[in-house]
């Protein structure tokens, strides 16, 4: 009894912050969320707006835009990532020379504040001062300007997702892979089964909490992107790369929409928890049936 | 002989009534010293200033700490405006950009200076007279005259030239042989689109990274709505942004302009000067507008002129040094007339200042800095370094006369033709209906929408924001 008593008590200032810093400004944004509040309107007071956020929002098209271009931004650096992180840690398990460095040096977009990766990024891929769309142009002829065209900055924002995500991806499937046990392929391999069946077979199926963890730890990630993105293209050009997040901040903070955009978080929230859900449910559900 | 008997005299006469400020803030102080106020603003060459001069003199002679945080523009709206909304009490003062202060005023976040001063003598510097700012400091009085913000840098959208390019004899001569006149700074846009187009085809004939104009047209940040809405814009005679400011309409068929004829003509103009424009145009807000200008890559271009003190005169940040023309910026028949008479404006008359959050937790050591940089005595210092003047005597000081010359008289021409320029309008609801444009206008910039379609699906979304937002009538 006392053992517990000390352990709650060991406890208690981490849950009094994470229960004031996270909790209470989770519950005041629902409370926000049930209001149309823009400080700038001629009144300037909250008023009772009940579920009108959420059902102005399900017919929003500017916030559907978003949503869809954030889903294309996620599933594509999300398998990017995973299949260059699948092909690093494989590459990283075998002896080559300088090895240690080049795994120091693959690490090191992960040390980087997200911000900073975005101002590395705008510094590099500028038209008219980077030195991208200068070589881009000069030894290409590539007419590359991300201020321009849509496409351009869309992959541009992919990019340097891929950059900076792929370590951790790396490095946690390397943990993985190295803390495999020999025996199940020593076992297969006398029974004959060639590296494609060992990986399928063995090495996809021991892997899969980790990938799985590490995929809806990616997902979600990218689901909320806003700095690297706001930094390099500010949304633009157009809307081409207004994500989700980018808009959600546009709507609260310049624009003082409140209320509204408490109301799209809490949904954005909700679509991220029900999107994980899903696929963690097929996921599992089509490996209990291949296991069958 | 007389007339060095008479500097001198001046100069002991400048140096007692500075000693004797200096003495009064010093006691002034006493009861603060020791107290650290913290503000924030905008990274731009002003606030630099007052960080790295005016704040450390400040400390040197009351002992009170100057913690001041010079970042980008949005971090600070960001930072500012969270901190006075919750009511934290972070800052004790904030920068306030001219165009925010009716959003300030209107949700009560700024100390009345007049009042606060009134109510405690004790602190209220005896040099220091409201009266003798420019009259740019009427943008942040209330209806009774009553400041809320101590202007700290005001400066017009000028329009700036090559004075070596459009010198050049060869080129002089070139040009009249293709469009028929001189080659001279643009007066109207018809002017500024045949030089742009000119110094493009110049810089591909020459191989030179050199191209016709700058264009503030990021398709990403609001930068590019400013320079639509607050210089090409009202140089077209379009002016509060297209709003009727009667009934808060932007569509032609309720009264507005945003949509109308004349806001299109504007919009297209500015969007075809990209083909004129550096590759880097449509990634540009004010400060890559700048960098570019100084970086010799553009003949001409309307230049926010906080930046251009720095690209006349400093050779370690600018290759143009020397070869900085400026002049009012081309308009249309009939605008010049119109901001005489005191009935628009030909461009954008910018700036800001130091206001004192309610939620300051000290308030009165705040007060003192900022009288302190009200002060006559601070002001040329500051304005050499960076070309704000927001009091009447700077403009007559010897050394920002003698500056003059090495800006090509920007000082004189503020003074002068100052008053035909505008700051933003008195909309409380400035950062809500800028960000309902934004879309739009990056649209066309980026050509997903043509100018007219631009306008004509902007005009409606305004009518329909401020609809929502309770203004319209």
């Amino acid at each position: 009894m006392k053992r517990q008593r000390t352990g709650w008590l060991l406890l208690a200032p981490t849950l009094i912050i994470l229960f004031i810093t996270g909790f209470l400004p989770f519950l005041y944004v629902i409370w926000v969320g049930f209001f149309g509040w823009n400080p700038t309107s001629a009144t300037g007071q909250m008023h009772w707006a009940g579920v009108n956020n959420y059902r102005q929002l399900v017919f929003d098209q500017e916030f559907l835009l978003s949503l869809g271009r954030t889903l294309v931004f996620m599933i594509t650096t999300v398998a990017i990532e995973l299949t260059l992180g699948f092909a690093l840690a494989g590459l990283l398990l075998k002896d080559f020379p300088g090895k240690t460095f080049f795994r120091t040096i693959h690490a090191l977009p992960l040390m980087v504040a997200p911000i900073v990766v975005g101002a590395v990024w705008r510094l590099l891929v500028i038209p008219g001062f980077g030195p991208v769309p200068f070589y881009l142009r000069k030894w290409f002829g590539i007419d590359y300007n991300i201020g321009t065209y849509a496409g351009q900055a869309f992959w541009t924002t992919v990019l340097m997702d891929v950059w900076h995500w792929t370590p951790f991806v790396t490095l946690t499937i390397l943990a993985g892979l190295s803390a495999m046990p020999k025996e199940p392929f020593e076992s297969a391999r006398v029974d004959g089964a060639n590296r494609f069946q060992q990986f399928r077979f063995i090495t996809v199926p021991l892997l899969m909490p980790m990938l799985l963890t590490t995929m809806f730890l990616r997902i979600m990630d990218a689901l909320r992107i806003v700095d690297e993105v706001f930094m390099l293209t500010g949304g633009g050009p157009g809307s081409a790369t207004r994500y989700v997040g980018i808009h959600i901040w546009r709507k609260v903070f310049p624009e003082t929409e409140y209320g509204y955009g408490s109301a799209m978080s809490l949904l954005l929230l909700y679509f991220t928890i029900f999107l994980c859900w899903l696929l963690f449910t097929s996921i599992t559900q089509s490996g209990k049936k291949a296991r069958a | 002989m007389k007339k060095i008997l008479t500097l001198l005299a001046g100069l002991l006469i400048v140096a007692l009534a500075s000693a004797q400020n200096d003495e009064w803030f010093k006691t002034a102080a006493a009861p603060y010293a020791g107290a650290t106020i913290r503000g924030v603003s905008e990274s731009s060459p002003p606030s630099v200033y007052v960080r790295d001069v005016l704040a450390k003199q400040f400390t040197e002679l009351t002992g009170i700490n100057v913690d001041f945080e010079a970042t980008s523009w949005d971090q600070m709206y960001d930072k500012a405006i969270k901190d006075m909304e919750a009511n934290t009490g972070i800052y004790d003062f904030v920068y306030i950009e001219q165009d925010i202060i009716y959003s300030y005023l209107a949700r009560d976040f700024l100390v009345n200076i007049n009042e606060s001063l009134a109510a405690n003598e004790a602190i209220k510097a005896p040099n220091v007279d409201f009266a003798d700012f420019t009259t740019f400091a009427d943008y942040f009085k209330n209806a009774d005259g009553d400041l809320f913000g101590i202007p700290m840098e005001a400066f017009t959208k000028m329009y700036l030239y090559r004075k070596d390019l459009f010198g050049d004899a060869a080129i002089q001569e070139a040009f009249k042989a293709k469009y028929g006149y001189d080659l001279a700074p643009a007066t109207t846009h018809a002017q500024h689109r045949d030089i742009a187009e000119f110094f493009t085809q110049y810089g591909k004939d020459n191989n030179l990274e050199l191209w016709g104009t700058t264009v503030q047209g990021s398709t990403g940040h609001p930068a590019s709505t400013y320079e639509y809405l607050e210089s090409i814009a009202p140089s077209f005679g379009l002016y509060n942004w297209g709003i009727n400011t009667e009934n808060y309409k932007a569509t032609t068929a309720n009264g507005g302009a945003l949509d109308s004829d004349l806001a299109k003509e504007a919009l297209s103009f500015w969007v075809d000067l990209l083909q004129f424009a550096p590759p880097e145009s449509t990634s540009s807000t004010w400060d890559e507008v700048a960098s570019t200008f100084a970086a010799g890559r553009a003949a001409q271009g309307w230049v926010y002129f906080e930046n251009g003190a720095w690209i006349s005169t400093d050779a370690d940040r600018s290759v143009v040094v020397g070869n900085v023309g400026v002049a009012l910026p081309p308009t249309a028949e009939g605008v010049i007339a119109a901001a005489e008479a005191g009935e628009g404006y030909i461009g954008y008359y910018d700036g800001g200042a130091f206001g004192l959050p309610h939620s300051s937790k000290n308030k009165e050591a705040a007060l003192l800095f900022l009288q302190y940089i009200a002060q006559k005595e601070v002001q040329p210092g500051w304005a050499l370094a960076a070309p704000r003047i927001t009091h009447t005597a700077t403009f007559d000081d010897p050394a920002v006369l003698e500056n003059d010359a090495k800006v090509d008289g920007y000082y004189t021409l503020l003074k002068e033709q100052g008053k035909l320029f505008g700051g933003a309008p008195a909309f409380p609801f400035h950062s809500a209906v800028r960000e309902t444009i934004d879309p739009f206008i990056h649209r066309a910039l980026a050509g997903e929408l043509t100018p007219a379609e631009a306008l004509d699906q902007a005009a409606v979304a305004v009518d329909a924001k401020l609809v929502e937002l309770g203004y319209a009538k």
